[in-house]
């Protein structure tokens, strides 16, 4: 790590802000977990469906995080690519009890998987199998058969069980996407310096 | 020599408007770095502001070029920055309804709506109701529902004024919000409990009863905020104007009460709604005026100036009420702001006497010129109706407007001056040669077409008949030489009617017309060709004809039978008898002092009521082949108001048939009538032709039925008819509530008033600017002289009244108006009989115990003018 130490300080780049899109189908828990790694949560507090988007930040030991926390209604899904081009990761949620919904799940990942903006990209993407407190929910193993994740071979992908509410599991998660996200920003910005 | 550059640099903006080289493409691009990270607040303002002034300026931005810009900016969502936070919401109300999928930023907003920094919570209540329509509005209801009700002043009015945007779209959502505006209406802020009223007010205010119990209430339990008053005043008086309420009522009371308040905007709105109460009594309008008394003398300027300005309002209306505040209003004569010096000057001009004219008219030229343009507008309209109550005082005047008339100012102005002047000239013919002069000053050196034009055709009809016409000539010749092309062709048609007039002249017209031949514009040389050929012939009836009065047919008409004309190309050449007469003769130069700003020019030619009809029965396939329709009179009434049926006729007459055109209504809510048509029992020689009945006429939906009459052929002389009609159907009776109708009927009738058919249903009214010509050009060949008593009439006025109302004819060179205190008058009419004929009529009445009058009637065919004195005698 030294090196990329030494080069993210010539380039400015310490304490970089990430631009994180958190997508998924809607009800799989997307706004629970940004609220559980917002600094300033207030544990309890009542969800309501998004509608659109919102803006959430918070911090890890080296990155500061910007999330995009997209709304998984059917309606707004077509509207998740005006975010694409500028993300730097993404955190996909599936909710592992919906066994109905996990193909719709599997075809929305497809879809942003052959994006244009995404598909060239080596971005990092962090899968949280959620709700794996309830007691039909899939392991993370199952749904990571389910959505074939092993077929994805140019981008560096993780996958962790999750229990949004208790906040279980996420810290697994932040943790591998920090580092991911570090190196994929390196690139990203040496690419654009490059250039 | 420095001051006067830095003024052209001023004008000439460079350096300004740092905006005003702007370019749409540019701006979108730099708009990409919206995506940057980090963001950059300064310069996104920068860009925001940029597309927010694009926006402004009406530029136009396309759907996808908006929808990309509109994704880009809500990425600025994650910036905290308080101005660029608040440029955003802008953005979003601005783009609300040219970019796609604006409610992506609906939880963004919501957020901040419910968010802790309250500087951000009004502005996104407010851009969250611009994005939102009828289907998100459930989503975001709750939210609206404790918005109202929060304590903190700026989003509760944010809440209730989007609320009150909403109820347009959405009424039936926002009416479930009327308990928490209720609580707002209560708040202590005076802000929040003004626009809690509104959003109430607006809710209900199509419910007269509901609005009567909201009075009720709040004049009961009183308010805080004096906004709430003044609104509370205006839907008082908008309320008590509806139901024609008695001064009485307790709402005149409550508006009353308000002249007590201690809020001053308060006393002021509730004197200003009482002073315009139609039917206020002096006793009613005292406590208000002397509101607005109390306020000329206040120390505040503002208050001065409402008071005055109310004050000029009803001056002409109340001149009494008025007068009371004479001292007061001479005081604000000589006040430093000039705008209420001004009001004041001219309300007392309305109000005072004929012997403060010249004192006021002195004090107001000393400011004149520094008043704004709007108020100068004022002055010349006080001056105007000042003319028209002291005749005498027209010197005055003239020479005041004429040194208004030199100043500078806008158009609006000048037009007003330009009318007074002119109405000054027609009410009084010996200032018609100092008026004149006047306005060819003006015209030497005048930048508005339209003035310049309506000056030229004033010249044109005035000119000519005064002592020395040919003082005239050189002024309009120098437009020819100087002028636009609208200006030019003006000043050749008013040269034509010199040449016309006065035979002395007509050589130098010529010589003038055939150098205006040779101008570059196409108009101006096709008229002086024209005038040049019918001056040549020097016959009295062809100037008559062509130069003097013009054309008397309908616009629209003219445009559709020459239009039909091309369609089917025929050997015969066009003629101009079978083109519809214009219904409503273009009046002569009257002014109206009508508030200027209201007449815009230029007008659209919009139908008249009669091609409409045309085009109606034209439609109609049995009305077919009856020709051009000639003449639609007013309707009758042939019912008695409030009827079970509502029946009223118009006559349209045709070149040799009629058609009675029966407009009905069914006031009974349990009858279906079918079948209708008016049965006509004529009781002369008039034959009915076709009865053509109304399908049906469900309650309350009128509906019409014609009756087709021939006119007597073998009898020309027959012209007036009474009709006895019955109206004829068969009734089903229905249920009241559903309005299903019985299965069978049966037949009734309903006996009307008789109908008339009088001379004026055979003669169109058309207007002969210049009847000399006319009586000329028809000639005497069928002349016809008769001498009348009429007993009956006190006045020449009233004589005056009744000839031309039942000959139906058009008064020319203002004749209808009869000079007081004279004791002889000569009424000049002018029409056209149906199938085409030219008919004049001069009538020469003396006042001696009765009314005598002589009546000379011209036509170009005889029975025209025997039908007339047959029905005058
Ligand atoms: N049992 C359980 N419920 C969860 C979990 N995460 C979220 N939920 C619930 O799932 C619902 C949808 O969550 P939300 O964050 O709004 O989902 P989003 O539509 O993806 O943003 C809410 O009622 C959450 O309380 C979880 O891990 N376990
Ligand atoms: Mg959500």
């Amino acid at each position: 790590m030294g090196l990329l130490d030494k080069l993210s300080g010539w380039l400015g780049l310490r304490k970089k802000e990430v631009n994180v899109l958190c997508l998924g189908l809607d009800n799989s828990g997307k706004t629970t977990i940004i609220n559980q790694l917002k600094p300033a949560n207030t544990p309890g507090q009542e969800v309501v469906p998004t509608i659109g988007f919102n803006i959430e930040k918070f911090k890890s030991s080296s990155l500061s995080f910007t999330v995009f926390d997209m709304s998984g209604q059917s309606r707004y899904r077509n509207l998740w690519e005006h975010y694409y081009k500028e993300s730097h990761a993404i955190i996909f949620v599936i909710d592992s009890s919906d066994k109905l919904r996990m193909v719709v799940a599997k075809e929305e990942l497809d879809t942003l998987l052959s994006h244009e903006d995404i598909c060239s990209k080596k971005l990092p993407v962090l899968f949280f199998a959620n709700k794996m407190d309830l007691h039909d929910a899939m392991s993370s193993v199952k749904v990571s058969q389910m959505l074939c994740l092993e077929t994805i071979k140019d981008k560096p992908w993780h996958i962790c069980a999750s229990n949004a509410i208790e906040g279980e599991g996420l810290k697994e998660g932040v943790d591998w996407l920090q580092g991911n996200a570090r190196a994929f920003i390196m690139l990203y910005y040496c690419h654009c310096v490059v250039k | 020599m420095i001051k006067k550059f830095d003024k052209k640099d001023e004008e000439s903006g460079s350096g300004s408007n740092p905006f005003q080289h702007l370019e749409k493409s540019a701006v979108l691009q730099e708009a990409r770095i919206f995506n940057e990270t980090p963001i950059n607040p300064r310069r996104c303002l920068h860009i925001l502001t940029k597309i927010i002034y694009l926006l402004n300026q009406g530029e136009h931005f396309g759907t996808t070029e908006a929808t990309e810009a509109f994704f880009a900016m809500t990425r600025l969502f994650q910036s905290n920055d308080q101005t660029l936070r608040r440029m955003c919401y802008l953005t979003i109300k601005e783009m609300a309804n040219i970019s796609e999928d604006v409610i992506i930023v609906t939880s963004s907003l919501t957020k901040d709506m419910t968010g802790k920094d309250d500087v951000y919570r009004g502005p996104a209540i407010r851009a969250l109701c611009r994005i939102t329509d009828t289907t998100m509005l459930q989503a975001i209801e709750r939210y609206m529902k404790q918005a109202i009700v929060d304590k903190v002043p700026s989003v509760s009015s944010s809440a209730l004024v989007s609320s009150l945007h909403m109820v347009k779209m959405s009424y039936d959502v926002v009416k479930r919000w009327v308990n928490e505006a209720q609580e707002a209406a209560s708040s202590d802020n005076i802000m929040v409990q003004y626009h809690a009223l509104g959003l109430l007010y607006h809710l209900r205010k199509n419910d007269r009863l509901a609005v009567t119990k909201m009075l009720n209430k709040f004049t009961k339990s009183g308010l805080k905020s004096p906004f709430a008053y003044c609104m509370l005043i205006r839907i008082a008086s908008k309320l008590l104007d509806e139901t024609e309420g008695g001064h009485d009522s307790p709402l005149f009371d409550f508006i009353e009460s308000c002249l007590r308040n201690k809020n001053e905007m308060v006393v002021y709105e509730a004197a200003s709604a009482i002073v315009h109460m139609p039917n206020c009594t002096a006793r009613e309008l005292a406590p208000a005026v002397s509101v607005l008394q109390l306020f000329c003398s206040s120390p505040k300027a503002a208050l001065r100036y409402a008071a005055v300005r109310t004050l000029n309002k009803v001056a002409m209306k109340h001149p009494s009420a008025v007068t009371a505040c004479n001292l007061d209003l001479e005081n604000l004569i000589t006040d430093s702001n000039r705008s209420i010096a001004t009001l004041a000057i001219t309300t007392l001009l309305k109000t005072g006497s004929e012997s403060s004219v010249d004192r006021l008219m002195k004090q107001i030229s000393s400011f004149v010129s520094e008043i704004s343009d709007e108020f100068k507008v004022v002055v010349v309209q006080a001056i105007s109706a000042l003319c028209q109550k002291y005749p005498r005082k027209h010197s005055v005047m003239m020479n005041f407007l004429s040194n208004m008339l030199r100043d500078d100012g806008g158009f609006e102005y000048k037009r007003a001056i330009v009318d007074c002047i002119i109405s000054i000239i027609e009410e009084n013919p010996e200032s018609k040669e100092t008026g004149l002069a006047h306005l060819c000053e003006f015209i030497e050196d005048c930048e508005h077409t339209v003035l310049a034009t309506k000056i030229l055709h004033l010249l044109g009809k005035e000119g000519p008949r005064t002592p020395q016409p040919s003082k005239y000539i050189r002024f309009i010749f120098n437009r020819v030489v100087l002028e636009s092309e609208a200006v030019r062709a003006a000043a050749v048609s008013a040269l034509a009617k010199f040449g016309a007039q006065n035979d002395d002249l007509l050589p130098s017209v010529l010589v003038l017309m055939q150098r205006c031949m040779m101008d570059s514009d196409d108009e101006v040389r096709d008229r002086a060709t024209f005038y040049m050929n019918v001056l040549q012939q020097k016959q009295k009836a062809l100037n008559a004809a062509y130069i003097f009065n013009g054309l008397s047919v309908s616009i629209p008409g003219l445009e559709k039978s020459l239009h039909q004309y091309t369609l089917d190309p025929s050997e015969k050449p066009f003629d101009m008898k079978t083109v519809p007469l214009a219904t409503t003769p273009i009046t002569e130069q009257k002014t109206e002092i009508a508030p200027v700003a209201t007449s815009k020019l230029p007008e659209k030619l919009a139908p008249s009521r009669q091609d409409i009809y045309q085009e109606q029965l034209a439609a109609i396939p049995e009305f077919q082949g009856l020709g051009p329709l000639f003449k639609s009179a007013e309707p009758v009434q042939l019912t008695e108001a409030e009827t079970e049926y509502v029946v009223r006729c118009i006559k349209h007459t045709f070149s040799r048939h009629m058609v009675f055109q029966f407009d009905c209504t069914n006031t009974l809510n349990d009858q279906l009538l079918q079948k209708v048509l008016v049965q006509m029992e004529p009781s002369e020689s008039y034959e009915v032709l076709h009865y053509l009945p109304a399908a049906s006429l469900p309650y309350s939906q009128p509906g019409s039925c014609y009756t087709l009459v021939r006119l007597p052929d073998d009898d020309p002389t027959a012209v007036s008819c009474t009709f006895s009609c019955t109206m004829k159907y068969l009734v089903r009776d229905c249920d009241p509530n559903t309005g299903e109708p019985d299965d069978d009927g049966y037949d009734d009738e309903y006996v009307l008033e008789d109908l008339e058919v009088t001379v004026a249903d055979h003669i169109q009214k058309v207007l002969k600017p210049n009847f000399g010509a006319a009586w000329e050009e028809v000639g005497d060949e069928f002349e016809k002289e008769e001498t009348f008593a009429l007993a009956s009439v006190r006045t020449l006025d009233e004589a005056v009244k009744n000839i031309v109302s039942f000959l139906g004819m058009q008064p020319c060179e203002r004749s209808d108006k009869v000079p007081e205190n004279k004791n002889s008058h000569i009424l000049f009419l002018a029409g056209v009989f149906r199938g085409g004929h030219d008919t004049l009529v001069r009538a020469r009445l003396a006042l001696a115990d009765g009314v005598t009058m002589q009546v000379t009637v011209r036509s170009d065919e005889e029975t025209v003018v025997d039908v007339i004195l047959a029905s005058v005698g």
